[in-house]
């Protein structure tokens, strides 16, 4: 066994953003009403699979020393958000956030925000609560045939809760395009307004401003007040999920090279397809450019610049469609300017409901992503947690990160925790004793996500020369054998002739 | 003795012979190496893939064997190929292919090299080409000497008849089966040619080996028989003979049922019967050499009529009442269809409609074979001159060859590896002849120059000749001397003229041939490459075409078409096709299919030919009852594929007229002028049947509702396009060659489907009074 399997246990963590798996040890100011919300906008950018939640929250202090601030969710959008920063407005680095503890049947749950300062009396701040929401949206009508629209339905509640009462607030929701369909006009809404209760505008569809909130972290303002809106609106790209991520990255030495490869199941998730493909209707829609945005035709994918060998292919050969452009390769460390652009058709257009599968493999220069520290004996190795395809959500993501045979003291560094995180064995090539090979798993992998994990290892000299030495001792072994058998005779002497 | 031309005089023996055996060494290499080499212009023109048909159940269940194990692989049933009859595969497959990549595989994943189960299929056919060539190379040299070996060697690795069957992608029995054929058969001659049991035993372990792998065994089942016979025939009987044969075939037989597909044929079929009659032969001759040798002559003679006679009678009576009895099958359609090429086409239909069942065209020996197919005459007539009993071999596998190869055209891959050995023979024996420096002594005294002209051509001389440097250091070669004295004996008649000395003088007469020979063989180099490149590394799965741009484009539709159906529909989905595409079906699109290319059951492949060829009406019972769920049909006529279904239908209805001649009839298919023709002309019965249906719904609708050109058979289509009342369109691929239907379920509110259509096509149900044309009547 390497020693670096020992070493597992102290793998170190740095949360940069969490809401899932967080365990949370600090109790929270639980004493009486510490802030008051005097504004609180929450704008919902709708997509296809994936929807960005902005809530910006103008606090204000009512007590004094407050470097904790709460923020709450209904409990179907936190199940739903994978993705969850807290920053002070026009700032960029994100608050250190802290999920508390909550039963399975909690129809809300908190997150503790610590404050960059404390906050005495009637100071102000302004917070940036960023969610992207997954699988919240659903095609209404669940079917379309080859020539309808897709039309997409998302449901939110109504007020923005919290457990501080709030002066004025509202909800924006912004469609791509400005074709919405419907959206609910609440009642029961008098308590907080005079005015308006809803206003389409374009694409907006503006519910609001509510005021004078009391806490509504309660469940007397949730069975009372709190009522879900649908807006119904038509979406002009195809709603895609990625059923299945797995990227393997193997990392080779001797090579000098870095091996990218992604196997990827993707799924139309928008309107199932109405009655059947008809070629001669779809050939006849390009013909005339009248063809409908949900269905897929080809994906493009931005690939790292300097790659290649690239690959293309599925379960039964090689997909010939494909065009790439290969930007020039970055020195480590540059910011990249352009990268590779895959352009892939897909086999057959990817109608709603229908399914597709492919596998993208690369070759990059390991000098490109990889680090050496002669002080310390440690490479460093960059490593992209998934390549984004461009409005898809990654249900299922695993990585697996094969290092160098011989590979120890690993350490890894993420971005965001995985659910799940173990270290297997992986034997290719030549091996004698196999690959170190680190898994991860997630879920609910946003374009956000797409972030960077780093690797530190050690590789002595010796694991170095493992695959020559063994390599040669086999050849030699043989030529030995060979050596040997061919001075053994086993013939059976012939009968002495009678003479 | 004066030379052509200077040869190195203070090189010694060893060094030369060193250097040679180095040089074969190398030249076999490079050999194997260009045999590997072409057969790669299909992965480098295309990409790694498996091709055609056969190949691809190959592939799948080599991926059985790889992924879940040998057990698990001889005790495959298949449930969804024969669907809903189900395919015991382990027993009704030659193992031998696969079990060989499962080696391979599980060898190279032992020793920690993950190489994927599809390139080993791959390129398993250009890895046994190498291996092919070196056989050939042993099997050569036992007929001549190593040189020649090394050019039968060359030949083979590089004939398009052997690369035909054997490009990277060809995944089929007969990627190993040719290496196991020579190799087995140089085994025999070795065998023979030294009485060696121990040789006998490995013959019958390749032998063994073959049968696990081709139904292609049957050629040696009884080419070897055939030899040992007409050995005997010749007078040949020797121990050798004897101890060769017999432990080929006690070990052979008994290996070769362990096959379970091949069972007890060994000694139920026919097709065996030569071989344990000849077995039986052997004894006999064996017995009877003892018992001579043991009483006087004429005892022996009275002995030996009468035992004739009575084990002749004993054994024909014998096999007839076996044959009579049904014991011994009698012999199969293939097997007739081997010596009359119309009765395939006559009574089994199945079996003609597989092209490469087909009798051979003429070009196509030249275009297989090139060069080799005029020098394999002469390479025969060489192995005459000796005749020892490989040469006697040759002779035979020669004629046997070149009847089958003409008879059917896949049997040309059995003819080619021994037009490469007697080609090689001949071309070396040429080179021989005219590189050997030594030029002819002149005449100074009479007696001297007859001598070696009356030199018989031994075979203790074909051995002398074993190696070129010893042929080098020997006098003139009788042969050519031979011939020439021969001639020169026959036109002068009297010894009148003074006998002048023979031979080749110079060194521009050798040139010409030398240079001759080498152009043929540079120019038969050309050939092979451009045959391989252009006619057998196309894949068939992937079709190429080129851009106006003169860049090639791919057009990918049945793997389109296959990966949709993988992809979006049920797994249980059942798809029927014509059997053509079962196996890729299975394989590609891993769904269950009615027949495919094992051809097992007639009834079955008439069932969907009735289908295809009936109107909806009846076909729609048939489709339901056999759980169809989705119709496959190719369809070329937009882009001009010929090898479509609509040029295939034919033989759908020749087949399912086989099994219900009252229902289905060839003859309603063809016009009044017996033209076979899609557009306005074509038959009532060809227009409704299901068939032409599948292929040309909505074909018009592309060309913007003029009627639509079918650009395989050059035909305008009718201006009304077909109707598809049971049958929903539900994928075709972007060129249209692949068009697949899915079978509605009945109606739920148990209309037919005709008005259920028409209903939600807006029509009203036609009344039984027709009223509008009453009331214009009574206008």
């Amino acid at each position: 066994m390497p020693l670096g399997w020992r070493t597992l246990p102290q793998l170190l963590f740095v949360a940069l953003a969490s809401i899932i798996h967080t365990s949370c040890s600090a109790a929270a100011a639980e004493t009486g009403v510490a802030f008051e919300n005097s504004a609180i906008v929450r704008t919902v950018a709708l997509g296809g699979s994936v929807v960005h939640v902005t809530t910006t929250i103008a606090i204000k202090s009512l007590a004094d020393e407050q470097d904790i601030y709460t923020v709450s969710f209904p409990r179907r959008e936190r199940d739903a958000s994978s993705f969850l920063e807290v920053r002070v407005k026009n700032q960029k680095d994100p608050l250190q956030i802290r999920e508390k503890p909550f039963y399975g049947n909690a129809k809300f749950t908190e997150v503790d925000v610590v404050l960059p300062e404390k906050l005495a009396v009637n100071a102000t701040l302004n917070l940036v609560v960023e969610t992207i929401q997954t699988h919240m949206t659903d095609p209404w009508p669940e079917f379309a045939s080859q020539t309808d629209q897709q039309a997409l339905r998302y449901t939110t509640d109504l007020y923005v809760i919290s457990r501080y009462p709030t002066l004025v607030q509202r909800t924006k929701i912004k469609a791509l395009v400005p074709r919405i369909i419907s959206y609910t006009t609440p009642t029961n809404v008098d308590a907080f307004t005079t005015g308006n209760v809803v206003a389409k505008s374009g694409a907006v569809v503006t519910y609001g401003p509510f005021s004078s909130i009391p806490v509504s972290t309660n469940k007397d303002f949730l069975k009372t007040y709190q009522q879900p809106v649908t807006v119904r609106y038509y979406h002009e790209q195809p709603v895609l999920e990625v059923t299945s991520y797995k990227r393997a990255v193997e990392i080779s030495h001797w090579g000098s090279n870095i091996n990218t490869e992604d196997q990827v199941i993707l799924k139309n998730a928008g309107p199932k397809l109405k009655g059947h493909f008809s070629r001669v209707d779809y050939q006849g829609q390009l013909y005339k450019g009248s063809q409908v945005p949900h269905v897929l035709h080809s994906l493009s994918l931005d690939l790292p610049p300097g790659i290649d060998n690239v690959y293309y292919y599925d379960q039964i050969g090689n997909v010939s469609t494909s065009k790439l452009n290969v930007a020039p390769a970055v020195a480590k460390g540059e910011p990249v300017v352009k990268t590779s652009l895959l352009n892939m058709k897909l086999r057959y257009p990817l109608m709603g409901g229908w399914n597709y599968t492919f596998t993208v493999g690369w070759d990059a220069d390991l000098a490109g992503v990889a680090g050496y520290n002669s002080a310390t004996g440690e490479y460093n190795v960059e490593i992209p947690i998934m390549t984004t395809i461009p409005g898809a959500v990654v249900n299922q993501h695993e990585l697996k990160i094969v290092l160098p045979e011989g590979a120890t003291d690993v350490e890894v560094v993420t971005p965001y925790p995985s659910l799940t995180l173990w270290l297997d064995k992986h034997t290719a090539y030549l091996d004698t004793i196999g690959r170190p090979a680190i898994m991860f798993e997630y879920k609910d992998l946003t374009p956000a996500h797409a972030k960077n994990i780093y690797v530190r290892y050690k590789l002595s000299s010796g694991d170095h020369f493992r695959k020559p030495v063994a390599v040669s001792a086999v050849f030699f072994g043989l030529f030995f054998f060979t050596f040997v058998v061919r001075r053994i005779d086993l013939t059976i002497p012939k009968k002495q002739k009678a003479t | 003795m004066p030379t052509a031309y200077p040869l190195p005089s203070d090189v010694s023996p060893a060094t030369v012979a060193n250097t040679a055996s180095f040089i074969r060494i190398v030249t076999l290499a490079l050999i194997s190496g260009a045999a590997i080499a072409s057969r790669l212009f299909a992965v480098i023109n295309f990409e790694s893939i498996i091709h055609e048909f056969d190949p691809w159940f190959n592939y799948r269940a080599t991926r059985v064997l790889a992924t879940k194990g040998f057990y698990e692989f001889w005790n495959w049933f298949d449930p969804t190929a024969w669907y809903p009859l189900g395919r015991v595969v382990g027993g009704t497959v030659y193992p031998g292919l696969m079990a060989t990549s499962g080696v391979i595989y599980n060898f190279l994943h032992a020793i920690n090299l993950p190489v994927d189960i599809r390139n080993i299929c791959v390129l398993l056919a250009p890895g046994f080409s190498a291996l092919t060539a070196w056989a050939t190379y042993m099997l050569t040299k036992e007929m001549k000497d190593s040189s020649a070996g090394l050019l039968a060697a060359a030949f083979i690795g590089i004939v398009p008849g052997y690369i035909s069957r054997s490009v990277a992608g060809s995944y089929d029995n007969e990627a190993i089966a040719i290496f196991l054929l020579m190799f087995t058969f140089y085994l025999w001659i070795k065998a023979i040619k030294i009485g060696s049991a121990l040789y006998g035993t490995l013959t019958a372990v390749f032998y063994f080996y073959m049968v696990a792998a081709w139904g292609g065994y049957a050629f040696i089942t009884n080419m070897i028989p055939l030899h040992a016979l007409v050995l005997i025939l010749m007078g040949r009987f020797s121990n050798r003979l004897y101890v060769g044969y017999s432990s080929w075939y006690a070990i052979g037989t008994l290996a070769s049922m362990q096959v379970p597909f091949v069972g007890f044929q060994p000694v139920k079929t026919s097709e065996h019967m030569g071989a344990l009659g000849v077995f039986g032969l052997l004894q006999i001759v064996a017995f009877t050499q003892l018992v001579r040798s043991h009483i006087s002559d004429q005892q022996f003679q009275k002995l030996l009529k009468t035992g004739v006679v009575t084990i002749g009678l004993t054994g024909a009576l014998v096999f007839g009442l076996m044959t009579y009895k049904g014991w011994i099958a009698p012999w199969t359609g293939r097997f007739y269809s081997l010596w009359d090429t119309g009765y395939a086409k006559k009574y089994i239909p199945i079996i003609a409609s597989v092209s490469e069942h087909q009798p051979t065209a003429w070009p196509s020996f030249f275009m297989d074979l090139q060069f080799l197919i005029f020098l394999f005459p002469a390479g025969v007539i060489l192995c005459f001159r000796q005749l020892r009993d490989e040469h006697v071999f040759v002779i035979i596998y020669a004629v046997m060859a070149s009847y089958f190869a003409g008879v059917m055209v896949r049997l040309m891959l059995t003819l080619t590896p021994v037009v490469c050995v007697a080609a090689a023979i001949t071309i070396s024996t040429l080179l021989d002849i005219y590189i050997d420096p030594s030029e002819p002594e002149i005449a100074d005294n009479k007696t001297d120059s007859s001598a070696a002209p009356t030199d018989p051509p031994t075979p203790s001389n074909g051995a002398s000749q074993a190696t070129p440097k010893k042929a080098k250091k020997s006098t003139p070669t009788s042969s050519q001397n031979t011939i020439t004295d021969a001639i020169h004996q026959l036109t002068s008649s009297g010894s009148t003229t003074k006998s002048r000395q023979k031979g080749i003088f110079g060194l521009d007469s050798r040139l010409v041939i030398v240079a001759n020979a080498f152009f043929m063989l540079a120019f038969f180099v050309f050939h092979c490459t451009w045959v391989t490149s252009h006619a057998y590394s196309s894949p068939s799965v992937v079709l190429a075409s080129q851009n106006p741009d003169g860049s090639q484009h791919i057009i990918d539709d049945f793997r389109e078409a296959y990966y949709w159906l993988r992809q979006n529909t049920p797994q249980d989905a059942v798809v029927m096709s014509w059997w053509d595409y079962g196996y890729q079906i299975a394989g590609m699109a891993d769904r269950p299919t009615l027949v495919d290319n094992n051809t097992w059951n007639n009834t079955h492949i008439a069932t969907v030919g009735k289908a295809m060829s009936s109107n909806e009406d009846v076909a729609y019972p048939i489709l339901r009852k056999h759980d169809v769920d989705y119709v496959l049909v190719i369809f070329g006529a937009l882009i001009g594929y010929s090898g479509d279904d609509i040029n295939k239908f034919l033989w759908m209805i020749r087949i399912a007229q086989g099994v219900w001649p009252d229902e289905i009839r060839e003859s309603d298919f063809f016009t009044a002028r017996g033209e076979y023709k899609v557009d306005n002309e074509a038959t009532p019965t060809m227009k409704s049947s299901l068939m032409y249906k599948m292929s040309y719904y909505r074909f018009n609708d592309l060309f913007g509702g003029r009627p639509g050109m079918d650009r395989v058979r050059q035909q305008q289509l009718p201006q009304q396009g077909p109707t598809l009342d049971i049958l929903d369109e539900a994928f075709t691929s972007e060129n249209w060659i692949v068009r697949i239907y899915q079978v509605k379920k009945e109606d739920i509110l148990g209309r037919d489907h005709k008005s259920a259509n028409a209903f939600t096509g807006g029509k009203k149900r036609k009344r039984s009074k027709p009223v509008p044309r009453r009331r214009a009547l009574a206008l």
